[in-house]
């Protein structure tokens, strides 16, 4: 199954081109190539290396990132329903975009900020929940996330409720979007979730093993408590580096992860690489429809949740059978 | 002494779980632990394995502390099969591997060296050819036996087996038990957390009986698997037979308290052996006559030792036994006429059941009597008039069915 991976690097080539010669302006594929010949003018220059480059580097960190968080969170609660927000992340990046929104300092970088912290600081408040003498149970874990993402739904909406004028922003944020790309954006990211990811990739074994239950695990010489605390640090670091730079990008956490089960199988030595990389290929993809269908740009959130949520029934109607 | 349990106290919570636990076990040993449920028989697999910390005592492995070691260390040493049954869509041949994970380097690349002790593994326990077969889609003892080869590639010392042979059909029981002892002798120790006592002494050479956090007893299975033992234990009335070298144990048929109430019944030639045997069981007594001696119902009433009226082998039925067998039917609470064969030698057995009381007289009427009627039209007339008077059933079920009605209310 490793013979996947390198068609799917070549994907990934193809479509950043491609991604880079699309988009609402006239800015095409030979104005590309003159780019890198260094006879462009500075406007086509700054379209395709200031604006939809650092766009396109962002969608494909962010669509590996939530990919490989959702699955490595699927393995950890042995749950095909777990998804990246399981622990309220993404719900504490929204009230922390709301609050600087409303304090009126919502800077582009400012939120992402804001976002990042918030998101980190709810993973950090779960987790202590989640703790008990006798380890992290995943359950308890599991309730402890959903007890804090209703929770801070809640603060969200009463932000929005209080915001007035500023409403529409917070919403707008919320839902999604790679339009504020820029170049600070991918350098403060990078590293987070490149980390992340290498981290999660060179623990597949490990995930295999816990997929067969802890006790299993254990069996075979993991120090598993230890090993799900590393787990949901480098997922909780994934979704929140995400959530801070795009706003709330649903389904892809979910879908990418099972679409590869389907394919590959469920040996996460072969399954987390080709997920990397299928999400990565996914998201700028998705934003270059998001970007190109309509005059006006459309939260690309909103684009993977309708295409996301037939394909995920999709999967659960054939897995049935 | 590979390994040694000494004084091991656990506690979960409040409770103590684990109260004096002590023993040894070498290579060639296969050990199981027999108790009731919640007695603290996979505590102490868990204890051994590092998973629980004793709060009193010390696990020796190879003379060593086990609190000095790694879980990846003691994965090396001792294999332990945990009893939650694993679910997951990996590959077969994936799952073994796991069992090497212990000996990956930080990368976790198995090396063609752990391919092959995978692939050796699971042809030990006869599951070549399945390690690209998804575990989920295995069977209850194929599952068991990929786990049973996971664990032999973990190529340990000690085995720690908790309830393997749980949920599986017998076939599969003993395949499991029959690998583990195989190992057993190959420089190996095993211990096993089992339900099934026969199953453990067929296949183990000693056994720890625990009750509440202690082993109680210890021992080769014959000298320890007896009805006090097992009542200590598990609170079981059981009986334990001896059959070869081999000893087992089986449940005590429960007695019920209808001992005060006698069923007598008229047969011969084997027609009341069934309701004779059955009757006992359910706890009642039983009578029987006139009925010759060494006849087949004669030796139903010998073996389950009840009042029988007899007369030599095959002589007629005599006055003196013939009244006998009036008084024993005025006396029982019920007569049962079986489905028996009338000749000149045994027709005053259908004189005697045409003297019982038409409400306790109950009869067996499955083979047609002119089939059966070997005394002509006397006997037939005589039947006739019981028919008359008797409860009639088509066979021994309908019959001992009615007795439990008849008696009970």
């Amino acid at each position: 199954m490793y013979k996947l991976i390198p068609p799917l690097i070549l994907l990934n080539a193809l479509i950043f081109i491609l991604c880079l010669s699309l988009g609402p302006s006239s800015v095409g594929f030979y104005d590309v190539i003159e780019v890198i010949n260094g006879k462009a003018d500075t406007n086509t220059e700054s379209i395709i290396l200031a604006y939809r480059m650092p766009r396109i580097i962002i969608s494909m960190l962010v669509g590996s990132a939530l990919a490989t968080a959702g699955c490595a969170m699927q393995a950890l609660f042995r749950n095909p329903l777990a998804d990246p927000y399981v622990l309220g992340v993404s719900s504490g990046a929204s009230v922390g975009a709301a609050i600087v929104i409303l304090i009126g300092i919502a800077t582009t970088l400012n939120t992402m900020l804001a976002a990042f912290v918030f998101s980190l600081l709810t993973a950090f408040i779960v987790y202590k929940l989640g703790e008990t003498k006798i380890g992290l149970p995943v359950y308890t874990l599991l309730l402890a996330g959903v007890a804090m993402a209703s929770f801070l739904s809640g603060v969200t909406s009463l932000l929005i409720y209080l915001a007035g004028k500023e409403m529409h922003q917070i919403v707008f944020w919320i839902m999604g979007g790679f339009w504020t790309a820029q170049w600070e954006k991918v350098w403060f990211v990078f590293v987070p979730i490149v980390g992340s990811i290498v981290y999660v990739l060179l623990n597949s074994w490990n995930l295999n093993a816990i997929l067969m239950g802890e006790e299993h695990a254990l069996s075979v010489g993991i120090d598993v408590e230890s090993f799900k605390k590393k787990i949901i640090a480098a997922s909780s670091l994934l979704t929140s580096s995400s959530v801070a730079v795009s706003g709330i990008i649903g389904f892809v956490g979910i879908v990418i992860p099972h679409a590869m089960r389907l394919i590959v199988g469920e040996n996460h030595r072969t399954l987390i690489p080709t997920t990397i990389l299928f999400g990565a290929a996914f998201m700028p993809l998705v934003d270059l429809i998001a970007r190109t269908a309509t005059e006006s740009e459309i939260p690309v959130g909103i684009i993977t949740a309708l295409l996301g949520a037939p394909f995920f029934i999709y999967l659960l109607r054939r897995a049935k059978v | 002494m590979i390994l040694e349990v000494k004084n091991v106290k656990v506690r979960l919570g409040s409770s103590e779980i684990l109260k004096d636990v002590t023993f040894k076990i070498d290579k060639h040993e296969m050990v199981a632990l027999l108790g009731p449920n919640g007695s603290g028989k996979s505590t102490i697999l868990k204890t051994i394995f590092g998973v629980l910390k004793p709060v009193g005592g010390i696990v020796y492995l190879d003379g060593e502390n086990i609190e000095e070691f790694s879980f990846k260390q003691i994965a090396r040493k001792i294999g332990y099969l945990p009893q939650e049954n694993p679910e997951t869509n990996l590959k077969v041949i994936d799952v073994v591997l796991l069992g090497r994970t212990p000996y990956l380097g930080e990368f976790k690349h198995p090396t063609k060296d752990d391919l092959e002790i995978a692939l050796n593994a699971l042809k030990s326990v006869g599951m070549e050819g399945f390690e690209d077969r998804k575990f989920s889609e295995l069977s209850g003892g194929e599952k068991q036996k990929v786990m049973i080869a996971r664990i032999f590639a973990q190529q340990s010392e000690v085995l720690l087996l908790d309830e393997p042979t749980a949920h599986l059909d017998i076939s599969s029981q003993i395949e499991v038990m029959e690998l583990v002892n195989k190992k057993v002798s190959d420089e190996v120790a095993a211990i096993v957390t089992m339900h099934d006592i026969n199953l453990a002494t067929s296949f183990c050479n000693r056994i720890l009986m625990v009750k509440d956090g202690r082993i109680v007893y210890a021992g080769e299975p014959n000298d320890i698997i007896t009805q006090s033992t097992i009542k200590e234990v598990f609170d079981a009335d059981v009986d334990v037979k001896r059959f070869g070298s081999k000893i087992y144990v089986v449940p005590k048929a429960k007695v019920q308290n209808n001992k005060n109430k006698r069923i007598h019944i008229i047969c011969g030639g084997g027609s009341g052996a069934e309701l004779i045997y059955k009757l006992k069981e359910i706890g009642y007594q039983v009578s029987a006559g006139v009925l010759n001696v060494l006849d087949s119902d004669w030796h139903a009433m010998m073996e389950t030792g009840g009042i029988t009226i007899d007369e030599a082998p095959f002589s007629p039925i005599s006055k003196e036994s013939f009244e006998k067998n009036l008084e024993l039917i005025e006396k029982s609470d019920l007569v049962i006429l079986a489905n028996l064969s009338v000749g000149v030698g045994n027709i005053l057995n259908l004189k005697a059941a045409l003297k019982a009381e038409g409400g306790k007289l109950l009869v067996v009427d499955k083979t047609p009597f002119d089939e059966r009627n070997f005394a002509g039209i006397e006997a037939e007339k005589l039947y006739k008039s019981i028919i008359a008077k008797a409860r009639v059933f088509k066979n021994e079920g309908e019959v001992l069915n009615a007795v439990e009605v008849l008696l009970k209310g």
